[in-house]
């Protein structure tokens, strides 16, 4: 029964190819000759190497010439030479041999040279040695290091704190653990450099509004809004982030800290605060600018400083939520690839911060003489 | 035999396989059967000795993983993603009770700050072991370390410290190579002194008024010790890394980087804004047909030729135990008129016999490296990174480096530090004791790597690398591992996903001359234990010749941001 229908079928096959017209049967004699041709022809290559002879290419590796490594860099460079500074950078520097007065150093509240923080900074040094021999995770977490963020997360009056070992590192690992690749930042033109790298590093939308201009802010907050509208779906997964400093570097100006958390509730976007020069210098406790404009430290999701300014040490930290400061554990650069702070410096900043918090005055002397300056 | 670039011939370095029947599949290729029999066939160690590019033999072996094991490691981390899908549907339906952190009340129409499936793997795999890392000490972390005991009643959510604390644990995690790491002698009392007299900080950069008197000495040393002519010390090694390349490397160059560069030097390449290729680890065929596709063809559709080539490598590996072939980068770098930038975090102080690092290792010429990178933090017992190089690499690092202009300087007793360990290595301090902690690392090196192999354990990397990965590639064993040498009073690193690929995680020794002959006894009695108790024992036992990764035609990923 198979073979007579199979049979069949091949019958009308045969009589329908008697039966078509000629250009009907060249037409596909044609295409099926098409089709073999493409399938044994050799396969096309998207990027084309290059039909170049053996002999042009070893021309063209002879031929070429990279630029110098770095350029020559003149002997009276500005730059070039740095001042020697004999001895310990206090108040009073010896800067290549002629003694100083010290109002280049970040030594804001003179604890560089305190003995109480040299006496911590030797015991430590007496029981740990000086370096830490490995990264957070591999047996590079010491007590002093617990200590320390616990001690700052009280202080700060947040949940938790994280260091870092290089008070540059810490704002420029911490955007980038955060912020990605389609999210919005919105950062104030007078950045610092570190702010910038974490930025750069992070491979976000950066959009920089005019320096300490609530107004522009706006604005480009808004231009956001209507962006959003035209596309939700994208809206939902893309986090903003405002990146402010609460002392500038660049300026000396302070952050208009109220506004700015009026702002991130109405276009919901979250703030990261930059405090490494107002952190132990602005607000009544040193606690920064939350405490000098009286916010609630929640408010902040995450603010960052360094330890190299009014603690006069060295590393930095971030404190909040642990909801936000936790995820730096895993996925802070500097924090999980670097070895961690050595633990004189980490006794020292703990000795530091016991000294502001004894004495609360301590914050208002480089205020007074700030005024008496100016 | 074809011709070496450079003019030499050489016999290409083999590389280990051990599974010889099936054709293996690793890292994205299969190895050819046949070949991996004609060389397997009885030979105990191959020996690469060419005309003049290798001095000394250089065995480096990367056992393959076996093919019960590969499918057994996939099967258990398949079970983990399940229960994983099952735990989190869980907690989201209220039913099991969610321990971590959650947002504000006040924002939770914000957009959510992690996305749930980046955080899949921490939740669901990372917490069930995370009891083998971040463990707490409270000593000096030298050759013995107290750790602080610290238990969770909920499953590694949290940790309580019980206040107790585990003495004398025989620490084989911490890189400490030449047994620096001391809170006596020498080097702690010089520190104290500068301690004493410049204070801990230094409250500014490097341009502005943080160059202290010691660090210009520090850097003279720097560069006497590595035998170049200037060199520049910066305060942490990451940073080092990421704030420099910037400064040599720019858009309209190239950079090619190992398969397996850190994570550091990655960020480096990245900010840079040059181009990046990969090529395949160590193997020197695919850099050769890198440097000369690139050269060739120039930049990428414009045809431009490159502005510079810049090579990025490290010193040893230090998750694989591999040490660069630098004789053959060199030889490639000279004929291609590449750049070399060489990362010795790892190689400085721990590898050849003056202990003066890779190069010294293969009786090269520091100046054939254009870029020599390193840290303090492995082999001095301080922290912070440094470059040498000649002296206009300097004069341009000090004039146009980020870290110059924008960040802290070191801190005066870790440069004391450095200065004491440094001299004490190249014999200035009057005594032989650095030499003979080079010395005795070596020693230590060859009989810790040559008892594990011998008890079966599959070991990566090269014959004289002080980091030592024991492979272990299924997750439950990870935690196993970590655990079971914790109670045997021995603390060991182990790494899985996302540090190394996914099946092959691996427990990884970092060896010190400060080890001595009865801890490293000790040790591997441990762990030979261990390893039976979790049949940890995978080799085949064939000390097996090195074999190059045939490489793939298909080759290069380029990245280009």
């Amino acid at each position: 029964m198979a073979t007579a229908a199979e049979q069949w079928v091949l019958v009308e096959m045969v009589q329908a190819l008697y039966e078509a017209p000629a250009y009907h049967l060249i037409l596909e004699g044609i295409l099926i000759l098409w089709i073999i041709r493409l399938l044994f022809s050799k396969t096309y290559k998207l990027q084309e190497r290059s039909d170049l002879t053996v002999k042009e290419k070893e021309e063209l590796i002879e031929e070429w010439q990279p630029e110098p490594l770095v350029p020559p860099i003149s002997k009276d460079h500005p730059a070039l030479n740095y001042n020697i500074v004999s001895g310990p950078p206090s108040h009073s520097i010896v800067v290549n041999g002629k003694e100083c007065i010290n109002f280049a150093s970040f030594n804001f509240l003179g604890l560089l040279d305190n003995p109480r923080v040299k006496a911590a900074a030797l015991a430590s040094l007496k029981k740990y040695g000086v370096g830490t021999c490995g990264p957070r995770g591999f047996y590079g977490t010491f007590d002093v290091h617990l200590d320390l963020e616990d001690r700052l997360a009280k202080f700060m009056k947040t949940e938790e704190a994280i260091i870092y070992s290089y008070g540059f590192a810490t704002i420029a690992s911490a955007i980038p653990a955060y912020s990605k690749r389609g999210d919005i930042v919105f950062v104030d033109r007078a950045a610092c450099f570190a702010i910038q790298k974490g930025l750069q590093a992070s491979r976000s939308n950066i959009k920089l509004f005019e320096h300490n201009d609530m107004a522009d802010l706006e604005r480009l907050l808004k231009e956001q809004e209507i962006e959003d509208q035209k596309n939700p779906r994208k809206a939902r997964v893309t986090r903003r982030f405002i990146v402010v400093e609460g002392l500038y570097m660049n300026t000396g100006t302070i952050c208009p800290l109220p506004e700015l958390v009026q702002l991130k509730y109405k276009y919901k976007a979250r703030i990261f605060l930059e405090e490494s020069l107002s952190f132990g210098v602005l607000g009544e406790h040193g606690r920064g600018v939350t405490e000098h404009f009286g916010i609630n430290i929640d408010d902040i999701d995450l603010i960052s400083a360094n330890m190299e300014n009014a603690l006069a040490s060295i590393g930095g930290f971030c404190c909040g939520r642990s909801f936000v400061i936790d995820h730096q554990r895993l996925s802070g650069q500097g924090y999980c690839f670097s070895a961690s702070l050595p633990p004189l410096l980490a006794a020292a900043a703990i000795e530091a911060l016991n000294i502001m918090e004894e004495n609360p005055g301590i914050t208002f002397e480089p205020r007074k003489s700030d005024c008496r300056l100016h | 035999m074809r011709p070496e670039p450079g003019g030499c011939c050489c016999r290409r370095p083999l590389r280990a396989n051990g599974c010889v029947a099936n054709g293996q599949v690793r890292n994205g290729y299969v190895r050819s059967s046949a070949a991996a029999a004609a060389a397997a066939a009885g030979q105990v160690h191959h020996v690469t000795q060419n005309g003049g590019l290798y001095k000394k033999p250089f065995n480096e072996a990367f056992e393959e993983t076996p093919m019960l094991v590969a499918v057994l490691t996939y099967v258990g981390y398949g079970v983990l993603t399940l229960f994983g899908y099952l735990r989190d549907f869980l907690r989201y339906w209220r039913i099991e009770k969610c321990h971590y952190a959650t947002e504000r009340e006040e924002q939770k129409d914000f957009v959510p700050l992690y996305q749930d499936f980046e955080n899949f793997y921490t939740r669901n795999l990372y917490m069930r072991i995370r009891d083998n890392w971040n463990r707490p000490i409270c000593s000096v972390p030298g050759a013995r370390m107290d750790i602080m005991e610290r238990q969770s009643h909920d499953y590694n959510w949290s940790f309580r410290y019980t206040g107790n604390t585990i003495k004398g644990v025989i620490n084989m995690g911490s890189y400490n190579y030449l047994g620096f790491a001391r809170n006596t002698g020498s080097c702690q009392e010089a520190a104290a002194k500068v301690l004493e007299e410049y204070g801990v900080g230094v409250c500014s950069t490097r341009q502005e008024i943080g160059n202290l008197d010691k660090h210009e000495e520090l850097e003279k040393l720097v560069a006497s010790f590595l035998g170049v002519e200037a060199a520049m010390a910066y305060g942490m090694g990451f940073a080092t890394n990421s704030m420099n390349i910037p400064a040599l490397v720019s858009k309209g160059c190239l950079i090619l980087s190992d398969e397996l560069n850190h994570a550091s030097l990655v960020l480096g390449a990245r900010l840079s804004g040059a181009t990046i290729r990969v090529f395949k680890h160590n193997n020197m065929q695919s850099l050769e047909k890198l440097l000369k596709d690139a050269i060739v063809c120039g930049q990428p559709r414009t045809r431009r030729p490159w502005k510079k080539i810049l090579i990025l490598v490290e010193g040893i590996y230090s998750m694989e135990g591999s040490i660069v072939r630098l004789p053959e980068v060199i030889a490639l770098k000279k004929k291609y008129k590449a750049y070399l930038y060489l990362d010795e975090a790892h190689s400085i102080g721990a590898l050849g016999p003056a202990g003066r690092g890779v190069v010294d290792y293969f009786g090269l010429d520091p100046e054939d490296v254009d870029v020599m990178m390193g840290t303090f933090t492995k082999s001095f017992g301080a922290s912070g990174g440094y470059i040498g190089g000649k002296k206009e690499l300097i004069d341009y690092l000090r004039t146009h480096s980020h870290s110059a202009v924008y960040a802290t300087s070191l801190s005066p007793p870790v440069v004391q530090q450095i200065i004491t360990s440094m001299k004490c290595i190249m014999g200035k301090d009057g005594t032989t004791l650095g030499k003979e902690c080079v010395q005795q690392l070596a020693e230590n090196t060859r009989y810790f790597r040559r008892r594990l192999k011998e008890m079966g354990f599959i070991i990566y990397g090269n014959e004289d690398s002080p980091v030592v990965p024991l492979m272990l590639y299924m997750p439950a064993k990870i935690g196993a591992f970590g655990r079971e040498m914790l109670k045997r009073n021995i603390g060991v690193v182990v790494v899985g996903f996302p540090a190394t690929p996914i099946i092959e995680s691996r427990a990884r020794f970092c060896l010190s001359a400060a080890h001595t002959k009865e801890i490293l006894d000790t040790a591997l009695k441990e762990i030979d234990e261990v390893g039976d108790l979790l049949q940890l024992k995978y080799s085949r036992h064939r000390l097996v010749p090195l074999l190059d990764r045939p490489f793939d035609e298909t080759t290069y990923e380029e990245t280009e941001d």
